[in-house]
């Protein structure tokens, strides 16, 4: 019998060089310590020897654009590729220094795509999306120089409104953990982005966050109380700068009711930095 | 407003590097034949990223346009 045998989240910009440009030295500062964390947590990850890490991100309008925009699409095939882009700025730029291909587990990626059409959820596929650096930046982060476990990149649409419901995401989470539980792998299970950042899609709030609505968000999952994380609106999300939580959403189902347990969290000007990881039995 | 209009713009701006340097050299020209609005067109021309933000274009876009970006 399969098992989840490590989920964290965690931001998905992880780049000292990015955070000093957009916050100076206290955006760098904060960037480095939270990697540091993330960097523990991928050692406590490879330590579990799993067969294949699930990987739940949004995309930023680089892998679908507008011939299509999914609600939630499997990345199945035997390997994907990281986003080109010329010249790339911002946080597009991470992702340049990172491995350009990656391994899938396709076994387990076509079992999350069958059973759950079967089971009622109308996925996307994909078997060219490439990925960018809100699947990459955390993925290598988590390992450093280890190798890195065959992947199953997950997009949820978090910005491309109508997105996907908090609650859909968080039964499809639990789709996702029966068919670990019914495979003979141990995976580990990854989601990425936020906390709090560019409220409302709205150049002119670069720079807000909503930290009062994070804390909110991390009581209910250091309590296990996972009622009213589904109950979240959209709108709620927009307005907080919190769209991106509905890939942690999705983690949550998967684990639900495990606890989360902090492992940082530090507030910028531009983003609201936060590494999670859950403790399970 | 067009959403379409103005967004598989950026993403064009984006992604297809000849485009792009067709739009530096002469915006005006490089817009010719996309179907845009008097406002929309204008602020493509003024390379102004809020307006085109505010036009409905998604900010991860006006953020990430080579030589062109909103930071």
């Amino acid at each position: 019998m399969g098992r989840i045998v490590f989920a964290g989240a965690m931001s998905h910009v992880l780049d000292p060089d990015y955070y000093e440009r957009a916050c100076g030295a206290l955006g760098r500062q904060t960037v480095v310590a939270v990697m540091a964390e993330i960097a523990r947590m991928g050692e406590r990850l490879s330590a579990r020897r799993p067969d294949a890490l699930i990987v739940v991100a949004d995309d930023h309008l680089n892998a679908f654009s507008f011939n299509c925009v999914p609600a939630m699409c499997v990345r199945i095939g035997r390997s994907v590729q990281r986003m080109a882009q010329d010249h790339a700025e911002a946080f597009d730029k991470v992702l340049d220094h990172m491995p350009t291909e990656y391994p899938l587990h396709e076994e387990l990626a076509n079992s999350i795509l069958e059973q759950g059409v079967a089971a009622g959820f109308d996925l996307a596929l994909s078997w060219e999306a490439p990925v960018d650096h809100a699947f990459l930046s955390p993925v290598n982060t988590l390992h450093g120089p280890r190798p890195i476990p065959p992947l199953v990149p997950i997009f949820v649409n978090a910005f491309v409104a109508p997105q996907p419901t908090a609650r859909r995401c968080f039964a499809f989470g639990q789709h996702i953990a029966r068919v670990v539980a019914r495979s003979p792998w141990s995976v580990g299970i990854v989601a990425t982005g936020g906390l709090s950042h560019f409220p409302e899609l709205s150049l002119p709030r670069v720079g807000e966050t909503d930290t009062v609505f994070d804390r909110k968000l991390i009581h209910w999952m250091e309590a296990g109380e996972h009622g009213p994380l589904q109950d979240l609106t959209a709108d709620e999300l927009h307005k907080s700068g919190s769209h991106e939580f509905l890939n942690w959403m999705v983690l949550l189902g998967a684990v639900t009711p495990a606890r989360a347990e902090v492992r940082y969290f530090g507030e910028l000007p531009r983003i609201n930095m936060a590494a999670v990881e859950w403790s399970l039995s | 407003m067009s959403r379409y209009a103005v967004n598989s713009l950026l993403y064009r701006l984006k992604k297809d590097e000849a485009y792009r340097a067709r739009f530096v050299e002469n915006a005006a020209a490089a817009l010719a034949d996309v179907d845009l609005t008097d406002a929309e067109r204008a602020a493509f021309v003024a390379r102004d990223m809020r307006r085109i933000n505010e036009l409905g274009g998604y900010l991860h876009l006006v953020m990430s346009i080579p030589g062109l970006a909103a930071h």
